[in-house]
């Protein structure tokens, strides 16, 4: 299997470093993984993007040209990068940064209020946890321990409940992502 | 060995210091930053010396006095700063000293873009400076091949007394990938070397590093850089040679471009398009013979696809070519990447357009 | 027997220069070359020549030299003294090498307070390309690119280099001297020894501007060009120290 996943947000949002937490903790689970990083100019706001690859194979080319899941955390990113998604291609949204109604039909759309349940959660910061946690429930790309395991060394020093937190917004997106990929 | 996942940049700045690099000199520019932000800490960590330059200018020339010690010296820009480099680049040639320069290269001409692209083809392999002369190139097309040419580089600038140059790009600088990295390289007590300055604890008359010769004294300077030339096109050249045999298209393609390419011609194989694909891994020497030599009884044409607009080494390829085949080119530029599906497509265009006429 | 009284320094190479008759550069390296024997240190030291006249330099010295690219004496010495912290590492430069095209590389080696001394000599002209305009040629002087004179209008002030480095924190000793009378070369040579002293010491970056003539782009004998600087060049560049922080260092 090989699933290219592309995050997209402005530039703080946290979603680049998400990214690449999620194609190192790929790579400690035995998958082969690349992160492709875009940047604007800009070191903060605007529209970032980042695209990880997965696979079980050697990844020959890192450059797609469509990809097969978008998380859009926001609505500059939504409105910038919805048209690299593949037809059939996975969708999951920040409803609550992005609410523009959404013209295409040829995709499987999730749209979550991360921001919102990452605060019910405790922290607005682990927003980004939830939305790549809904995209693994979504589309069944990568087993979530994986990238547990990697939360869990990245944070370990932060002490448990940061790292409980990060958990629990993982599991919750996952959770939701399961939901909507059975429905 | 357990397999890291570090981005382009810093795993070629560890490359580095494993294959023996103690003296880094460089300046800010995007996308090569993180080298120098590597090795502004990892140097000092094994006795070497990191000097954030005021210039990319003084960077190339501190590296120059670092090289004349016989310290391992490397520096690192993009594009841009390459091109103001170039004079201390000549100047490295010249004076017969060794060094590493990587360039991550960026959009152009000009400032360009500070996104991926490789359009410095001709200024890495024709004229990296004045003066008419050249260096060893090597165009990695993966995070682990960079860290084994960047590793092994040391040693091709300390045999040649020359510079070498690690062709690189925005993409393999800034991504992340899987990388293997090789061990610590013993090195030498000393750096002093026969003919470096600085005192080696015997009695010296005065060494001379020096750019600058008499007349008759250069003219015999340059015959031996033809016959090293010479010797670089016989021994040294490094190619992958990618589903030729039955190939009757045949791609050429280096650096990140050939990730892309060599999607593409999985993808049409797939489809039953009999195609290949010649990557240079040295682009000087070039890999002429595999191209001269192809079977063009068999072979319906050439494609260069470069993330460059034009295809830069067109040229190289039709020499070899002579015009046994049509060559053609495909390529994206300025800040838009060449991308797996796009190539497949300009491909099989090609493809078609030169069968209808046909 | 006569007791040998003067000889010319071992280290430099029994030959006469290739300067012109009556410049300076000649009695400017001789003197450093004097500091470097009496210090005792000939064989720690690495040399980097500039582009210039001085260039030629290259031929006279029994020292280790590395010929560096025009204005970037101080980003090369950076390197090899950063490689060889135990290595003595001057540069000689020339006006047009230091204060024109590598006025960023020697304010930058001094700001970083190098462990260099940088001996600039300055003669107010471009002497190797054919007395050109310099930054130091003097209002009024006249050269092949201001052939009426140089014209402040257009072409700005003589640049005073200690006067610029002086400012900075980092350089230990800053000074010029003329090399016009027996006792201002005695001073200079007084400060030139100080400075490859400092380096011995490990104390930091030292910078000494020597003023010397060009008969010959001047379009003067010796002698005339001598009265010349005393009466215009050492008026504007004042001959004094400016910075000495080697006593400081050593209390």
């Amino acid at each position: 299997m090989r699933f290219t996943l592309l995050v997209g947000g402005s530039g703080g949002q946290g979603g680049m470093s998400m990214g690449m937490t999620l194609a190192e903790s790929a790579v400690k689970g035995g998958k082969h993984a690349s992160f492709m990083p875009l940047y604007g100019p800009e070191q903060r706001g605007g529209a970032a993007k980042c695209t990880v690859i997965i696979s079980d194979e050697p990844i020959i080319s890192p450059l797609p040209l469509k990809t097969d899941g978008l998380i859009a955390m926001n609505e500059a990113s939504y409105k910038k990068y919805i048209k690299e998604l593949r037809p059939g291609g996975l969708l999951v949204r920040n409803s609550s940064r992005s609410t523009s109604a959404i013209k295409r039909d040829d995709i499987r759309v999730l749209e979550i209020p991360a921001d919102d349940i990452a605060v019910e959660l405790g922290s607005s910061k682990i927003a980004g946890i939830v939305l790549i946690g809904a995209m693994l429930g979504f589309s069944n790309m990568m087993d979530p321990k994986m990238l547990m395991d990697s939360l869990e060394e990245k944070f370990e020093s932060k002490g448990d409940a940061i790292v409980d937190l990060n958990r629990r917004a993982l599991y919750k997106g996952v959770e939701l992502g399961t939901k909507a990929a059975a429905g | 060995m357990a397999k890291l996942f570090m981005k382009g940049n810093e795993a070629v700045g560890e490359a580095a210091v494993r294959g023996g690099i103690r003296f880094f000199a460089g300046y800010p520019i995007t996308p090569q930053s993180e080298l120098p932000e590597y090795l502004s800490w990892r140097l000092p960590e094994v006795c070497g010396t990191f000097i954030q330059a005021e210039s990319e200018v003084a960077a190339i020339n501190m590296v120059y006095g670092a090289a004349a010690t016989g310290a391992r010296a490397m520096t690192g820009s993009s594009s841009p700063g390459i091109s103001l480099k170039s004079e201390g680049i000549s100047y490295l040639s010249a004076a017969e000293l060794p060094a590493v320069i990587i360039n991550v290269q960026r959009g152009g001409p000009g400032l360009g873009s500070i996104q991926p692209a490789q359009q410095d083809y001709l200024q890495a392999t024709k004229a990296p400076g004045h003066g008419g002369f050249r260096m060893m190139v090597f165009a990695p097309n993966s995070i682990q091949e960079a860290v084994d040419l960047v590793y092994e580089a040391p040693e091709y600038a300390d045999r040649d007394r020359s510079p070498v140059l690690v062709l690189m790009d925005g993409c393999l600088g800034t991504m992340m990938d899987e990388v293997e990295l090789p061990p610590f390289k013993e090195l030498p007590e000393t750096i002093c070397k026969p003919w470096t300055v600085g005192y080696d604890g015997t009695t010296r008359s005065g060494h001379l590093i020096t750019p600058i010769y008499p007349e008759a004294g250069l003219e015999g300077k340059n015959k031996l850089a033809v016959a090293r030339t010479k010797r670089w096109e016989e021994n040294d050249v490094q190619v992958e040679e990618f589903m030729l045999d039955d190939a009757e298209w045949v791609i050429v393609a280096y650096g990140i471009a050939s990730r892309v390419a060599k999607q593409a011609i999985l993808n049409l194989r797939n489809k039953g398009v009999k195609v290949g694909m010649i990557r240079p891994i040295t682009l000087f020497p070039f890999p002429k013979k595999s191209i001269a030599e192809l079977d063009y009884s068999q072979v319906k044409g050439l494609i260069d696809i470069e993330m460059s607009i034009p295809a830069l080494m067109r040229e190289d390829i039709e020499l070899q070519v002579l015009g046994r085949a049509p060559v053609y080119e495909y390529g994206r530029s300025g800040g838009v990447l060449l991308d797996d599906d796009s190539t497949e497509a300009a491909i099989w265009k090609i493809i078609e357009e030169a069968s209808s006429n046909g | 027997m006569a007791e040998k009284i003067y000889t010319k320094p071992p280290c430099l190479l029994p030959l006469s220069s290739g300067f012109c008759p009556g410049c300076l550069h000649s009695l400017a390296t001789k003197l450093i070359a004097e500091s470097i024997d009496e210090l005792g240190v000939a064989e720690k030291v690495i040399n980097v020549l500039p582009v210039g006249c001085s260039t030629m330099n290259s031929l006279y010295w029994k020292l280790d030299m590395v010929t560096s690219a025009h204005g970037r004496a101080p980003a090369v010495a950076t390197g090899v003294k950063r490689c060889r912290p135990d290595a003595l590492v001057f540069a000689y430069q020339g006006d047009g090498d230091l204060a024109s095209i590598g006025l960023s590389e020697v304010l930058m080696a001094a700001n970083r307070g190098e462990h260099i001394t940088i001996f600039f000599a300055n003669n107010s002209t471009y002497g190797m390309t054919g007395g050109q305009m310099a930054p130091t040629t003097l209002i009024g002087q006249k050269s092949t690119t201001c052939v009426f004179g140089r014209d402040p209008d257009t072409t700005g002030f003589p640049i005073r280099m200690c006067e610029l480095v002086k400012e900075l924190e980092a350089p230990v000793y800053v000074a010029r001297f003329a090399l016009n009378s027996p006792a201002n070369i005695r001073k200079a040579k007084k400060g030139i020894k100080k400075a490859m002293q400092n380096q011995i010491d490990g104390l930091g970056f030292s910078f000494v501007e020597l003023l010397i003539n060009c008969p010959t782009n001047w379009g003067m004998s010796p002698v005339q060009s001598i009265a010349y600087m005393e009466e215009n060049t050492m008026k504007y560049f004042p001959c004094k120290v400016f910075v000495d922080k080697t006593e400081e260092e050593e209390k």
